[in-house]
C-alpha cells in the first residue's frame, strides 16, 4: 500500500507550482526557510542540514553545488542559484523540489512532522497555507 | 513628713493663760481652720492624686496605645518595606526575567545547533560505517579489478545451481575461460594496459551471457562461466561461441589496439562431476585441451583429458629439468631455392632430447611450453644457440645460408626480446642479415603501438623478417608493407592440398602472386611431393623446404650436405631424381 506523501511535501509542492522559475524560487523559499529555520537550531544547525540535503540530493542532480555558510549569510544560496540557473527551468524545479524534500525529510527525522510542518508554516506564512482547505473550512 | 509634722503638735495637752487662752483659741481656731483648709487641700490633694491617677492611667493607656500604635506601625513599615522590597523585587524580576529569558533562548538554540549538527554528523558516520561493511562485504566476494564475483562467490553460487539442478534433475555447465597470450602483453606493456584489458574483457563476457549466468574472475587471465540453466550441452557451445565472438574484436585502450583469443573449457553437471571442485577442475583441464589444439577454441571434457592432463604436468616438470640439463637440441631443415636448386638457407627447429622418451618433436612440448610461460627461455636458448650454430658453419668454411628462426607471439611480445636477439648476434659475431625472424600472423595484427617499433627496430638492425603460415591468419596488405616484411612463407595446409584441390592451389599462386607484386620473396613450407615442387617452381616462387628435399638433420649431419653440395634431389629442369 502506498504511503501518501506528509503534509510539507504538499506544501512544498504547492509552493513550487506558484513559483515555477527554479532559480528565483530559491531566494522565495530558502532564505525564508534559513531564517526560521537558524531562529530555532542556529546558522550552524541549518548549515548542517542544508549541506548534508545538498549531498543527498547530488545523487540525484550531481550538477547541484553545495557551498552554504553561515559565514556569508548573504550569499549562502549563490552557488545553489548559479547552479540552477544553468540549467532549464524544469530541471531545475525539479531540483529544487527534490532539496527541500530532502531537507524537510531530515527535520522530520529528527523533530517529527508535526513540528516540522509548524516551522514550514512559519517560514513560508500564507504561502504555505492550503487555501483549498481553508475555503472548505469557511 | 509634712503629715509627720502636723500629728506631732496636736499631740500636746499642756494647761494656759486667758491671754493665752484667746490665744489658744484664736490659735485652736486657726489650728481648726488650718485643719479644715487641709484637709480641703487633703482632699484636693487627693482629688489631685486621684486625678493624677487618672491621668497616668489615662497617660499609660496612651502609652500602650501609643505602643500598639508604633506597632502597627511598625508592622505597617515592615508591611511597606516589605511591599516596597516586593515592588522592588518585581520591578527587578521583570528587567532580569527579559534578560533571562534572551540567554535561556540563546542557549536554547546554541544547544539545537549542537544537537543538529551532532546528529547529521552522527549519520553521515552511520552510513560510513555501513559503507565501510558493504565495501567489505563486496571485497569478500567480488573481484576488485573487474567487478565480478570472485571465486568465493562462484563456489558458493555453484554450490546452489548443483543443489537446485539435482533436485530439478536438470544439467548446467561449468566454463573455463583463459585469455590467451596475455601475459606476454601484460609484460610488455605493463600492468596498467593489462589491468584494462581484463576489465575490458570483463565486460565483454558479461555483456555476451544471459542475466541468469555467473561470470566469475579466478585470478589472473582466468574467468570461470557459470551456466546454470542449460537444456542440452549444445547450448554450452553456443554460450562458448558467443563468447569466443565477443572476445573477438580489438580491444582499444589508450591508443593501443589489442587483439586477445580465448581457450575455454566446458565441462557439464552431471555427466562430469556432480559438486563444484570436480566441475572447476574438468572445465580447467578441457580449457589446456582446446588450447593445446589451437588458441581461440573451445573444448568439452573427455575422461581421456584427464591422462593428458596428468602428461601436461608431467611434462611441464621434465621441461624445467630440461633446461637445467641442457636436453634440447636444434635440428635445421634446409630451404631450397626451387629455380637454381640451392640451398638458400636452414631453419631452425627444436628438439627434446628426452632421457626416457627419446627425441621429441616442438609438437610434443611447444605447446605445454608457452601455456606454462618456459617457451620465454626456451625460445632465448634457440636464437642464442642458433646463432651460435650459424657462425660456427661459417668459421668452417660452408657457405653461408639463412638461419631461420621462429618466434612465437609471447617471445615476440616480451620486454627484453629486442636486446636478446641483438645480444645473441653480438656473442656470436653474426651478421643481422644473416638472421630470418619467422613471425606469425598473430604477431603483426597484435596492438600496432607496442609491436611497430620492436619491427622496425629489427629491420633497421638488418635483420630479415618473415610472415610464417602466410593465408590461416588475418595479416592485411597494409601490415606487409608496414612492417618491411621480406618473406611471405605459404602455410603447409596449403602446399599439401594444393595438387588436388583447385581452391589451394588458387591460394598458393595469390600468394606467390601477391608477393612478386610487393617486392617479397616467396616461400613454401611442407613440400612433400615432387608434384609439389614442380608445381611451385613453375609458379615462379622463390624457395621450399619440406621432407621433399630434405628432412630436418642435426648440426653435423647439415653440416655435411652442405659441405658435398648434396642437401637435395630437385632440380630445376626435368628429371628430378628421388630424395635420397
Amino acid at each position: 500500500m502506498e504511503t501518501p506523501d506528509p503534509q510539507r511535501h504538499q506544501i512544498i509542492d504547492r509552493l513550487m507550482a506558484q513559483h515555477p522559475e527554479g532559480a528565483d524560487t530559491v531566494s522565495v523559499l530558502w532564505e525564508k526557510l534559513a531564517t526560521e529555520v537558524s531562529s530555532i537550531v542556529g546558522a550552524g544547525g541549518f548549515d548542517s542540514l542544508y549541506e548534508r540535503s545538498v549531498f543527498l540530493t547530488q545523487s540525484t542532480f550531481p550538477w547541484l553545488a553545495a557551498g552554504a555558510s553561515s559565514a556569508q549569510a548573504d550569499h549562502r544560496f549563490t552557488s545553489l542559484k548559479t547552479s540552477l540557473a544553468a540549467q532549464t527551468p524544469t530541471h531545475a524545479s525539479e531540483a529544487n523540489r527534490l532539496l527541500l524534500v530532502t531537507f524537510t525529510d531530515i527535520m522530520a527525522s529528527l523533530i517529527g512532522e508535526a513540528l516540522t510542518t509548524g516551522i514550514l508554516r512559519s517560514a513560508w506564512g500564507d504561502a504555505a497555507a492550503d487555501k483549498n482547505g481553508e475555503e472548505l473550512k469557511k | 513628713m509634712n503629715s509627720q509634722d502636723k500629728d506631732g503638735a496636736s499631740d500636746t495637752g499642756e494647761s494656759d493663760t486667758p491671754g493665752q487662752t484667746d490665744t489658744r483659741r484664736d490659735q485652736t481656731r486657726l489650728a481648726a481652720e488650718d485643719a479644715v483648709l487641709s484637709r480641703e487641700k487633703s482632699a484636693d490633694l487627693r482629688e489631685d492624686a486621684a486625678n493624677l491617677r487618672e491621668d497616668a492611667a489615662d497617660v499609660r493607656e496612651d502609652a500602650a496605645n501609643l505602643r500598639e500604635d508604633a506597632v502597627h506601625l511598625r508592622e505597617d513599615a515592615a508591611h511597606a518595606r516589605e511591599a516596597s522590597a516586593t515592588s522592588r523585587e518585581q520591578d527587578l524580576g521583570s528587567g532580569d526575567a527579559q534578560t533571562a529569558s534572551d540567554d535561556h533562548i540563546s542557549k536554547l538554540r546554541q544547544a539545537n545547533e549542537h544537537l543538529v549538527i551532532a546528529t547529521i554528523e552522527a549519520s553521515v558516520m552511520a552510513e560510513e560505517i555501513q559503507a565501510a561493511k558493504d565495501t567489505l562485504e563486496h571485497l569478500v566476494h567480488y573481484d576488485t579489478l573487474t567487478g565480478l564475483p570472485n571465486r568465493a562467490l562462484l563456489q558458493d553460487r555453484l554450490g546452489q545451481a548443483i543443489e537446485l539442478a539435482r533436485r530439478q534433475d536438470r544439467q548446467l555447465a561449468v566454463m573455463f575461460i583463459d585469455l590467451d597470450q596475455f601475459k606476454p602483453i601484460n609484460d610488455s606493456l605493463g600492468h596498467l594496459v593489462g589491468d584494462q584489458l581484463l576489465q575490458s574483457v570483463a565486460q565483454r563476457l558479461v555483456g555476451s551471457v544471459r542475466h541468469s549466468d555467473t561470470v566469475s574472475r579466478q585470478g589472473g587471465d582466468e574467468f570461470v562461466l557459470l551456466l546454470p540453466y542449460i537444456e542440452h550441452a549444445a547450448d554450452a557451445a553456443l554460450s562458448a561461441q558467443k563468447v569466443l565472438a565477443a572476445l573477438a574484436p580489438p580491444h582499444h585502450l589508450a591508443e593501443h589496439e589489442l587483439h586477445i583469443g580465448a581457450s575455454i573449457g566446458i565441462s557439464i553437471y552431471p555427466d562430469d562431476g556432480r559438486d563444484a571442485e570436480t566441475l572447476i577442475k574438468c572445465a580447467d583441464t578441457a580449457m589446456y585441451d582446446a588450447k593445446a589444439g589451437g588458441s581461440n577454441s573451445y573444448k568439452f571434457f573427455e575422461p581421456r583429458m584427464n591422462a593428458q592432463a596428468i602428461e601436461r604436468q608431467s611434462i611441464e616438470a621434465s621441461l624445467r629439468l630440461a633446461l637445467e640439463r641442457q636436453e634440447f637440441v636444434l635440428h635445421y631443415q634446409p630451404k631450397i631455392d626451387l629455380q637454381r636448386g640451392t640451398t638458400t638457407g636452414v631453419e631452425a627447429l627444436i628438439r627434446w632430447q628426452h632421457p626416457q622418451r627419446g627425441l621429441l618433436a616442438s609438437a610434443q612440448f611447444v605447446p605445454t611450453a608457452e601455456a606454462c610461460g618456459l617457451i620465454l627461455p626456451i625460445g632465448r636458448w634457440v636464437l642464442r644457440e642458433a646463432c651460435r650454430q650459424a657462425q660456427a658453419w661459417l668459421q668452417a668454411g660452408l657457405p653461408p645460408v639463412t638461419l631461420s628462426i621462429n618466434v612465437s607471439t609471447a617471445e615476440f611480445l616480451a620486454a627484453d626480446y629486442l636486446d636478446n636477439v641483438r645480444a645473441a648476434l653480438e656473442e656470436a659475431h653474426l651478421e643481422p642479415r644473416t638472421l630470418e625472424l619467422d613471425l606469425t600472423e598473430g604477431v603483426l595484427m597484435r596492438d600496432v603501438a607496442s609491436t611497430e617499433p620492436v619491427l622496425h627496430a629489427l629491420a633497421d638492425l638488418g635483420v630479415k623478417l618473415a610472415v610464417d603460415d602466410f593465408g590461416i591468419g588475418y595479416s592485411s596488405l597494409r601490415s606487409l608493407r608496414t612492417y618491411r616484411i621480406d618473406t611471405l612463407k605459404i602455410d603447409p595446409s596449403f602446399v599439401s592440398r594444393m595438387i588436388g584441390n583447385a581452391d589451394d592451389a588458387a591460394i598458393v599462386c595469390a600468394a606467390i602472386s601477391l608477393a612478386r607484386s610487393l617486392g617479397l620473396r616467396v616461400s613454401a613450407e611442407g613440400v612433400e611431393t615432387v608434384e609439389q615442387a614442380r608445381f611451385l617452381r613453375d609458379r615462379q616462387c622463390d624457395e621450399a623446404q619440406g621432407d621433399y628435399f630434405a628432412r630436418p638433420l642435426a648440426a653435423d649431419a647439415l653440416a655435411a650436405l652442405l659441405q658435398t653440395g648434396t642437401v637435395h634431389a630437385f632440380q630445376p629442369t626435368a628429371g628430378d631424381r628421388p630424395p635420397q
